[in-house]
């Protein structure tokens, strides 16, 4: 298999990287050790740059005004883009705008022009609501959210946990249990108002990254009949899609900060001198590099060969988690040596390394856990389902 | 290290979408811009620093419809809702220390934490050293 970047990739990853690091990181000088935005000039001065790289919106397809660049490119390209300090969940601060779900590609004309377009335009914001109190890892089960119909409309109540961005969000598509007797085929997606009487944020729940979760309930809801997002009793299946989709992008960002991180130890130890020897004249340190980069290697080659699968059309679910697991555990090991060989300043937030160290633990949690990625794959190994 | 920014007029019209809801320390300031409180949105905190601005400043009208479970001002002392009138802030994940750390800051230039933390929970902030060093705008 060819893994070589085309001329085209390579061009595009320069122009990125160049960005990145000539554009990106000289602004994360003056913010907060936390910060996630710049100044409204800086935002605004970088998204113009990047509409006229004609990267805007990458992921948006020819026919909805973008670039319509294939997931292989992006796949790279997002690997570039968390490249600094708040890269992980501030990638590039926003500059390259933030794409849609997937799935409104795939709504009603009505859901089209409500959702979709407004959120092309960046007029909409929207969260994933799947995970509940009742658990996030089994969601055909765990999801007692009920809604019940009435005449043309649901009436919704319950309550979702740990939704990013619903306290920002103008939407948000939420899996609610439509038929309790039909387990999986019970479930169906809902685009819901975050202005709509009955739904409200109970609080904000502070976690390891500086961008915070929410905690939502839903009473007495009501929701038109044509909120429902694809078919009745389709939602599990909807959901399935969207985080393997996902998951490939998910794991590529991981590897970004990796990288940054990789990079910057293989500097210091080249400059910080102990004993009478920089650092890395000692076979320890050097093993510890070249372990970053043995891990940063193979997880990147399995993240594009996801992409390159999804891309043609093939099955891709294995792949998908196979790289989410890989990568987000191999930038966890990246990181933690990348600090070991910064010693106490590894630890100060005047590097951004504590920063990275607590944001990446949540990707082994998010979008499906190490463990459930390890059960996806067995499914599909063994052809069977777990714990059915 | 001060919290380096500018005041802020507290702008009841602002969308409160737009003021962060992340962990972080933040200070008070009255008409004549002199800092009254230092204050922190914990890890704990219902609503970030989005929910203790509005606990001081208290919600505008028309803010019954907005989503989310409104801030109380339990707590907060009713001068310092008076007073208030600006404010700055720093997103900041370790709340806590940054927030003793802003304290001492001040207490080393002014010779005291500001007039309304002397409250009973207020932390022990420790002192700086025997070199006693004023900030000069650090
Ligand atoms: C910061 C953050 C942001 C998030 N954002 C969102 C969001 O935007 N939208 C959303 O819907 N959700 C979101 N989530 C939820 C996330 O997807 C869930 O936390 C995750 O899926 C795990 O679910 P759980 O926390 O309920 O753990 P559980 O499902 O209770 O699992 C607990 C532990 O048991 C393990 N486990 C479970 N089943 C098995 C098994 N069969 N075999 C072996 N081990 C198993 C899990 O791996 C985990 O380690 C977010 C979570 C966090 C922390």
């Amino acid at each position: 298999m060819d893994m070589a970047r085309s001329e085209e990739q390579q061009m595009i990853i320069d122009t990125v990287r160049k960005f990145i690091r000539e554009e990106v990181r000289p602004l994360e000088a003056d913010i907060d050790p936390d910060g996630s935005e710049v100044s409204p000039e800086d935002t605004e001065r970088l998204r113009q740059m990047v509409k006229d790289m004609g990267m805007w919106q990458m992921s948006v397809p020819e026919q909805y005004g973008g670039p319509g660049i294939d997931l292989v490119t992006r796949t790279m390209v997002a690997e570039e883009l968390t490249q600094h300090k708040a890269g992980l969940y501030a990638p590039a601060f926003g500059a390259f705008g933030e794409a849609p779900p997937a799935h409104l590609y795939d709504a009603t004309d009505e859901q089209k022009e409500k959702y979709l377009y407004p959120a092309i335009r960046e007029e909409k914001r929207h969260f994933f609501g799947l995970s509940e109190p009742s658990g996030g890892s089994d969601p055909a089960r765990a999801i007692r959210t009920r809604a019940v119909r009435d005449g043309d409309s649901w009436v919704i109540n319950g309550g979702k946990l740990w939704n990013s961005g619903a306290d920002t969000a103008d939407f948000g598509i939420i899996y609610v249990r439509t038929d309790p007797t039909k387990g999986r085929q019970g479930i169906t997606a809902f685009i819901v108002d975050t202005d709509t009487p009955g739904f409200k944020v109970n609080r904000l729940i502070q976690v390891m990254r500086v961008y915070h979760t929410t905690e939502l309930s839903f009473t007495d809801m009501r929701v038109p009949h044509s909120a429902i997002l694809g078919e009745e009793g389709g939602g599990f299946a909807l959901a399935n899609d969207y985080l393997a989709r996902n998951r490939i992008p998910y794991a590529a960002e991981c590897l970004g900060i990796a990288q940054y991180a990789h990079e910057l130890a293989v500097e210091w130890s080249k400059q910080r001198v102990t004993f009478g020897e920089p650092l890395a004249s000692r076979q320890s340190i050097q093993w510890m590099l070249v372990d970053n980069e043995i891990d940063l290697r193979t997880s990147r080659w399995i993240a594009l060969d996801a992409a390159a699968k999804a891309e043609r059309g093939e099955p891709f679910r294995f792949e998908s988690s196979m790289a989410k697991l890989l990568c987000t555990e191999a930038a966890s090991r990246v990181i933690d040596r990348s600090m070991q060989i910064y010693g106490g300043l590894g630890m100060s937030k005047d590097m951004p390394f504590e920063r990275w160290y607590r944001e990446i633990r949540i990707r082994r949690i998010g979008e499906g856990t190490s463990e459930i990625q390890r059960v996806v794959m067995a499914r599909d190994l063994l052809n069977v389902r777990s714990g059915s | 290290m001060r919290i380096r920014k500018e005041w802020k007029p507290w702008d009841p019209s602002v969308d409160f979408k737009k003021v962060p809801g992340t962990m972080g320390v933040y200070e008070i300031a009255d008409e004549q811009h002199a800092c009254i409180y230092i204050g922190y949105a914990g890890g704990t905190s219902p609503h970030g620093l989005r929910g203790e601005l509005y606990r001081i400043f208290g919600m505008p009208p028309g803010s019954e419809t907005w989503n989310w479970s409104h801030p109380q001002p339990d707590g907060i002392a009713p001068e310092l809702r008076q007073r208030a009138r600006y404010y700055r802030l720093e997103e900041n994940s370790n709340a806590y220390s940054r927030w003793v750390e802003c304290l001492t800051r001040y207490r080393e230039d002014y010779d005291d934490v500001p007039e309304l933390n002397h409250d009973a929970r207020a932390p022990r902030v420790p002192y700086l050293g025997r070199y006693h060093w004023k900030s000069e705008g650090i």
